[in-house]
Formats: C-alpha cells, sequence, structure tokens
C-alpha cells in the first residue's frame, strides 16, 4: 500500500508514523491518521477498513465544541424530553458509503451515555438519544470529529420532518391497500368460483359482507388521499386527476354496499381495494423520488458555520451564529467559514470565494475590504465586523433567487395537469350521458353501465403511462450512477439540445504538471519535493496540486512554517530559508502571475505553473453528445485566457468568459426564447440559480449542496461521460411513454363506446382495466441502458449508497 | 362447510396483526434507511472479532 492507511494520501518519507491494526503495523501520514486509526482498531471495528469503498478523511484539525453546551444553542438544536434523555439530529459531512454509517453507529453506541444511534447514509443524517448529564454533546461532537466527520447539529425542528412523517404514512396507506386487496381478491374467488358452480346464497352473503370489511379500511383510510385531494380541486375548481379516482371509488364502493344490502347481482370490493392499491404504489414511487432532492436548508446549513467567535471587551466568547447582530466584532480562524456577511479589520487576508462565485483563485482583501457569508478564510486568524446576518447576507439572497427561479418551473406538469382535466370532463359527461341515455331506454342497467364507463375509462392507463416508464428510467440510470433528482429531468434530457457547461470544478481541477516546472537549480524532484514539504500543511487550493504533483517523492522535513497572507508560504529546509508563492513574494518580478516561484535567498530555485488540467472523461463526454446532435457551451465566470485555452481542447461551438451570475442567467433566458431546450452542467453555488433557470440541469456529487439541490440529476461518480449514455436512456424513456399513452388512447377509445352501450359488466370493465394497466407497466419495463462496458465497482457502491430512500 | 366460519375470523385476526406489526415497524423507523443494515450480517459474525467495549 502506498499511501497512509487511513486517509490514502502519500505517507511522507520522513515521517516514520505507524499504526497497529489487526496485528499488522500500517503506514500512516500524520499523527492523527495514526491515532484514528487506532481508536478504531481498538474499538475493534477495523472491519471498517475492508467495508469501505473509499478512502477515510483525515481526521479534522482539533476544533472547540464546547459552544454546543451553551443553553442558547441547546434549546434550538437539542430536544430534552427527559433530565436523561435528550435528543438531536447532526447532519455529517464526509459520510460516504455504507461503512462510515456502520464505523459511526458502532463507535458512538460504546460510548458511555449513550442511548441510541441511528445513521442514515443516504440522508448523511445522524440521529443521537444521550445523556447529556453523562455525555456533554460537545464531547459526542468531538468524537466524531476524530473520526473524520464534520458534525453539524440540525434545528431541532428537523426532528420529525415533514419528510419522513409523509413518508411513513404512504408506506402505512400502501400496506393497508395491499393487505386489504390480497384479502378482498380472496374473498372474491369464493364468489366467482360460486357464480359457475352455484353458491348458497347465505354463504354468498356471507362473503359479500366479509369483502365490505376488509374494502371499507382500504377506502376509508388508505384512499382518503384521494378525496382529500379531491376535496382541494373542488375547492379551488380545478379538475385534476383526484376528482375522477375519488368519485370512482366511492361510487364502486357505494355500489357494492348497494348491491350486498338488497342482495343484487355483482360487488366489486375486490376491485375497488386492488385499484386504490394501485394508485396508492405509483404514488410511493413518485414521492420516494421527489424526498431524494437535497432540500435548501441543508444546503445552507453545510455553508453557514453554526458558531462564531465573537470579541467582548474582556476577551472572547463562542456564539451561535443565530446571535450575532449587526457591529458585532468576530474572530475567523483559517480554514474556518464566514459567519455573516462582514467587513474585515484586520490588515490582510485571503478568502476561497470559488462556492459562491466560481473564481477558483483565492481572492486577496486588505482592511475594510467584505466578507461574504459562506466563504472559507484561508489564512487566519482574522478580526471582523459583521454588517449583515440571517436573512440580510448575500448567500440568503442566492437562495432566494434559487427558489423563486425553481418555482417559476413546471411547464411540463402544467401541460400533464391540462390535458388530465379534459380528458376527467370528458370521462364524467360521457358516464352521464350514458346513465340518462339509459334511464330512457332500460333504467335497470342504468347504473351499471355507467359504473362501466367510469371503471373501464379510469385514468389508470394513463395514470401509470408516466411514472411506471419514469420510473423504470430512474432505477436504470441511478445503476450507472445517475441520480434523477426532478422529475421532469429524463424527459426534458431527451429533448435537450443546448448543453451549457460550468467551466471551474466540472470541466477542470487545478493541476501542476512537472512539465510546467522551470528549474533554475538543482533537480526537478528536489524541487517540487521542497515545495511540498512546505505546503504540508496549508488548505490553499494551490496546495493540494503542489502536493499531488510531488507524489511519492520523499519529502525532506520542513520547519517554522508560515503562511503569509495573500502572498505564499515561508519555512526552513537543512537550515535555508525557502520561500514558495507569488512572483512578487518570493523575489521573482519577471515571473508570470498565475505561477508559484520557490526560492531562497541566493535566488530562484523553481517556477511552478499551475494550470487547470481537464477531467478525465470529458473531452470523450463533450465529443459524444456532440455526434448526438448537441450544442455544446461553455458560460464561465472565470477571466478570458484561462476559458479560451480550456475551450480550445475541447469540441465546444461556443464559450463566454468573465459571466456573472446574472449574465449567465441572462444568457440561459437568451437561449430559450429562440426555443431551444437548455440543459445546464454546473456545480458551484454561484451556478444554481443559472441552474434553477435551465430547462434541465446535471450537477456532479462532488458539487456544492446547494447546486445539487438546484439540479434535475446527479452524476454520484462525477464523471460527465455518463451524460452521453443518460441521454439515449433519456430518449428510450421517452418512446416507451408515448408508445404507453397511445395504448391509454387506443385502449379507452375502443373501451368507452363498448361499455356506453353497456355490452361491459362491471366485473369485466374491472378486468380490462387492470389488463391495460398491466400492458403499460410490462411495455416500461423495456427501458434500459445502451449497452456499453462495465462499470467500475466503486462508482456501482457509490450508486448503491445513494440509492435509498431520503 | 362449518370449519370456514372458525377460518376465516382467523384469518382476519391474523391480517390485523399483520398491520399492527407493519405500523409497529414503520413507526420505529424501521423502514427509513433500507440500504445501511445490509452491511450488517457481513460483519457480526466475522471470527475473531472482540465486542466493542460497553
Amino acid at each position: 500500500m502506498s499511501g497512509c492507511f487511513h486517509c490514502g494520501e502519500p505517507v511522507p518519507a520522513t515521517a516514520d508514523f505507524f499504526a497497529v491494526v489487526a496485528g499488522t503495523a500500517r503506514p500512516v501520514c500524520c499523527p492523527g491518521c495514526k491515532a484514528a486509526a487506532e481508536w478504531i482498531a481498538g474499538l475493534g471495528l477495523d472491519d471498517y477498513y475492508r467495508l469501505r469503498t473509499e478512502p477515510a478523511r483525515r481526521p479534522l484539525a482539533e476544533t472547540d465544541f464546547s459552544a454546543w453546551d451553551r443553553a442558547a444553542l441547546r434549546r434550538m438544536h437539542v430536544r430534552e424530553h427527559a433530565p436523561d434523555r435528550a435528543e438531536v439530529v447532526l447532519l455529517v459531512e464526509n459520510l460516504r458509503c455504507s461503512a462510515c454509517a456502520w464505523l459511526i453507529e458502532r463507535a458512538l453506541s460504546g460510548i458511555h451515555g449513550v442511548r441510541e444511534v441511528g445513521v442514515n447514509a443516504a440522508a448523511k443524517r445522524v440521529r443521537l438519544v444521550f445523556d447529556p448529564r453523562a455525555t456533554p454533546l460537545s464531547a459526542l461532537l468531538h468524537l466524531l470529529a476524530r473520526l473524520g466527520y464534520a458534525p453539524l447539529p440540525l434545528d431541532a425542528a428537523a426532528l420529525d420532518s415533514l419528510r419522513s412523517r409523509e413518508s411513513r404514512s404512504a408506506l402505512k396507506r400502501l400496506v393497508v391497500a395491499g393487505l386489504g386487496a390480497m384479502q378482498a381478491m380472496m374473498y372474491a374467488v369464493v364468489l366467482y368460483a360460486g357464480g359457475f358452480d352455484g353458491i348458497d346464497p347465505a354463504t354468498r352473503d356471507f362473503f359479500r359482507w366479509l369483502g365490505f370489511l376488509v374494502a371499507t379500511p382500504v377506502v376509508l383510510y388508505s384512499a382518503r388521499p384521494f378525496f382529500a385531494g379531491a376535496l382541494r380541486e373542488w375547492r379551488a375548481r380545478q379538475l385534476a386527476m383526484d376528482t375522477p379516482i375519488a368519485l370512482a371509488v366511492a361510487l364502486i364502493y357505494a355500489a357494492s354496499l348497494f348491491e350486498t344490502l338488497t342482495r343484487g347481482r355483482e360487488i366489486y370490493f375486490d376491485s375497488v381495494s386492488m385499484f386504490v392499491f394501485f394508485l396508492l404504489a405509483a404514488r410511493y414511487v413518485e414521492m420516494r423520488v421527489r424526498h431524494r432532492a437535497g432540500d435548501l436548508v441543508d444546503a445552507l446549513a453545510r455553508l453557514q458555520p453554526a458558531t462564531a467567535e465573537r470579541l467582548t471587551a474582556t476577551g472572547s466568547e463562542q456564539v451561535g451564529t443565530h446571535e450575532l447582530v449587526a457591529g458585532d466584532r468576530v474572530r475567523i480562524g483559517a480554514g474556518a467559514a464566514v459567519p455573516a456577511d462582514c467587513r474585515l479589520l484586520s490588515t490582510a487576508c485571503r478568502v476561497d470565494e470559488s462556492l459562491l462565485t466560481g473564481e477558483a483563485l483565492p481572492q486577496a482583501r486588505t482592511a475594510g475590504g467584505p466578507l461574504v457569508a459562506g466563504s472559507l478564510l484561508i489564512d487566519g486568524p482574522v478580526e471582523a465586523c459583521v454588517e449583515r446576518v440571517g436573512a440580510d447576507t448575500a448567500l440568503a439572497g442566492i437562495v432566494r433567487l434559487v427558489t423563486r427561479a425553481a418555482a417559476t418551473r413546471g411547464r411540463l406538469a402544467c401541460a400533464a395537469d391540462r390535458s388530465a382535466r379534459r380528458f376527467v370532463l370528458r370521462v364524467l359527461a360521457l358516464a352521464a350521458l350514458t346513465a340518462i341515455a339509459w334511464c330512457v331506454v332500460e333504467p335497470a342497467r342504468a347504473f351499471a353501465a355507467a359504473l362501466s364507463v367510469l371503471v373501464v375509462s379510469c385514468p389508470c392507463a394513463f395514470a401509470l403511462a408516466v411514472p411506471t416508464a419514469l420510473t423504470r428510467a430512474i432505477a436504470v440510470l441511478a445503476r450507472r450512477g445517475v441520480l434523477i433528482v426532478d422529475a421532469d429531468a429524463p424527459e426534458l434530457l431527451a429533448r435537450a439540445d443546448v448543453f451549457v457547461f460550468d467551466k471551474t470544478g466540472t470541466l477542470t481541477e487545478p493541476r501542476i504538471e512537472r512539465s510546467d516546472v522551470i528549474v533554475h537549480r538543482g533537480s526537478i524532484e528536489a524541487a517540487l519535493a521542497a515545495a511540498a514539504a512546505l505546503e504540508q500543511g496549508s488548505s490553499h487550493p494551490f496546495a493540494h496540486a503542489v502536493r499531488a504533483a510531488a507524489g511519492e517523492l520523499d519529502l525532506p522535513r520542513a520547519s517554522q512554517l508560515q503562511n503569509i497572507a495573500g502572498a505564499g508560504v515561508r519555512g526552513v529546509i537543512d537550515g535555508v530559508e525557502l520561500h514558495l508563492g507569488h512572483a512578487a513574494f518570493a523575489r521573482d518580478a519577471d515571473a508570470e502571475e498565475g505561477r508559484l516561484v520557490l526560492s531562497d535567498p541566493a535566488g530562484v530555485i523553481a517556477e511552478l505553473s499551475v494550470r487547470e488540467r481537464l477531467r478525465p472523461g470529458v473531452a470523450e463526454a463533450l465529443a459524444g453528445l456532440r455526434a448526438d446532435g448537441a450544442r455544446i457551451e461553455i458560460v464561465s465566470g472565470d477571466c478570458r485566457r484561462r476559458v479560451a485555452a480550456v475551450a480550445a481542447q475541447l469540441p465546444v461551438d461556443a464559450w463566454t468568459a468573465n459571466a456573472s451570475p446574472a449574465a449567465k442567467l441572462a444568457h440561459i433566458e437568451h437561449l430559450r426564447a429562440q426555443g431551444h431546450v437548455v440543459a445546464m452542467v454546473g456545480d458551484g453555488i454561484n451556478d444554481a440559480p443559472v441552474l434553477a433557470a435551465a430547462d434541465v440541469s446535471v450537477a456532479p456529487a462532488s458539487g456544492a449542496a446547494l447546486a445539487q439541490a438546484t439540479s434535475g440529476a446527479v452524476l454520484a461518480a462525477s464523471r460527465l461521460d455518463e451524460l452521453a449514455p443518460t441521454r439515449s436512456v433519456a430518449r428510450s424513456m421517452q418512446r416507451i411513454l408515448r408508445q404507453n399513452l397511445a395504448w391509454a388512447v387506443v385502449y379507452n377509445l375502443s373501451a368507452v363506446p363498448l361499455a356506453a352501450l353497456g355490452w361491459v359488466p362491471p366485473w369485466l370493465a374491472a378486468v380490462g382495466m387492470s389488463a391495460s394497466s398491466l400492458v403499460v407497466v410490462l411495455n416500461s419495463l423495456r427501458v434500459r441502458a445502451p449497452v456499453s462496458a462495465p462499470r467500475h465497482p466503486a462508482n456501482a457502491a457509490i450508486t448503491l449508497a445513494r440509492e435509498a430512500p431520503a | 362447510m362449518n370449519v370456514i366460519l372458525l377460518l376465516i375470523p382467523l384469518s382476519i385476526v391474523l391480517l390485523c396483526a399483520g398491520i399492527a406489526a407493519f405500523f409497529w415497524a414503520i413507526d420505529h423507523a424501521q423502514f427509513d434507511d433500507l440500504e445501511t443494515p445490509a452491511l450488517m450480517p457481513l460483519t457480526d459474525d466475522a471470527p475473531g472479532r472482540e465486542t466493542p467495549p460497553p
């Protein structure tokens, strides 16, 4: 094993840290990883290393969680059921695979005072019930951080989240409907058999009452959402799918009860139960898909820190971010997120605003400059004065923009609703006409005929045509690592003719190639090793690139490391003071911008150009889309030179540089106004409004949570080369969907007139309805992916981990 | 045929029991996460495993 046993990063040669796991000494990169690995092994949890599909995160630097024990914060986040029983829900960053969930559950349940641990890997949530007198919350958070997971307590309101309540009650209704339908059918078989072979009337009535007994909870409990929906539609004077369903269910149930009481000819308790069950199953599947989308509240929570360090006259105190008011002075540490929109009081600092603006390079700020909430401070600590908090921050503004952009969508949903309403009106009119006509001709058959029209034409085939094809497509895509968040996404992806890409993070990643290193003195290896040693402790985006470029070189031991704000790093290696950073800082006035210079007192040793490298698979993905007839565009907030360099290497039709979020939005609107169906691929927070404005949007899983929350689809493996196959699955789905709808139309056009003429008894209508639904369901199973090379098993595992209901 | 008078109420009692069990399971978060527990059997019976300290 070349990398660290725990986190997978290269092990510096000078480091001689070994963790003893399962009796074997394993090389690790730092004391933190050693402690984490040995702690995990000490708990008897080293199975984690066998089960995991991704390397662990490095343990987080010591973070002070004591603020979480403050009463003001506790009230908001912890629910105290009893003095010795408190409940909290944590959102856990870096919880990436099921093995993580397993590790957390085992590690925490071993702690004194912890009563219950529930980990949901798909929702990245951990639910803890603990005894606050035995173990304070801060100690539990500290343990999670030691394992490498960043914990974030959620509002206590999240404990009884709307979502889980909705999901649970839907499942209950489904279970009642399913079991009820099964029983009702069993009793109906007896009646059918009796119909052929003869049955004594007392037994027949007994079985009819049994059918009534099991169908009653199905109609009164399981079908309640349909009645509630119909009532809502009625109040809003808007007919949609729920009205005919509720009407049919109520009519069939009432008619069957009437027949049972009057010892009539036919009862339909089995049909009505089965009908409710099928419809509920389709709705349940839809709801699960909807819930899989991340919600905005989570995304915001991840960006904004929950606590801040407020400076007081006597010193400093940890307070909750919601306690800050404009005018407060706060201290922000290096690597921490800015809690509110602030004005800088210290002399200088650099901030990473890449999540907010898409700008790849860190931004230098001097005293008086603005710090935006949610951006990361690269060097610090600095002091700042709070200017705007809560809903007034720029971050909250972006979220509002996103919500508004998302609310104006749903063009397809509206169209579907309109056609359903027309269909419903016609069916109701036809049923009424049938009843009236039969009343004139032969009143005894009027009710049965009208019922047949309602049942046979019940929009079952229509109702199932779309969701079944859609669910099948979603399942096929999920197996390939593409998660569909918005149900409209597959259809829009199939129709999209313009694909707009964001550049930074989506198409490229920062890289230092060995061929880009200009060495003035010594060897390239020595220069890279020295640079990597200097950058060892830095969280600067370039530092990772430098470390990656050094690879597995033996790193010399650097001491007296010092981060200089807005300039670079300084340190001593083998008694020589070295500088690494911007040209001016490293005393080389000639070096180009965007280049790192390594120098010692005798002069420049090497120059490292940082360039953006295309992410793997990007060129193939774009070529595949273009061959498929799509137009490819790049719209980026980055400078012209960089965008042009990337565009030159890729098959793109057009590119735009220096685009602000507003300009990006305008560009998308312009394309849509021209009649194009626009698909947007991007990953930054700044892209979120743009992603929401496009017809359909795709975000890689590595992207910002807010971007994913507004996307129609998320690429779990972050590989863009899944785009073209996704599109062909979407096309296949669209084809099947059209066939389904055509079948539903043909079936209804042929069956409804027969039913209206009274040639179809209600039981045959129910059989016809079920058979036509079955045809739709079986046809939908034909949606499949194009044949291609087998996928990487690790990707399959990620997909699996994210497939669970949210 | 009289036996159905016994068997059918019995089936309805079983049905009610089944629904009650489902409701209990749903209310106790048994269906909230369907994927993490799938890993549990792979680990619990590994040979030579010490139980984690209480």
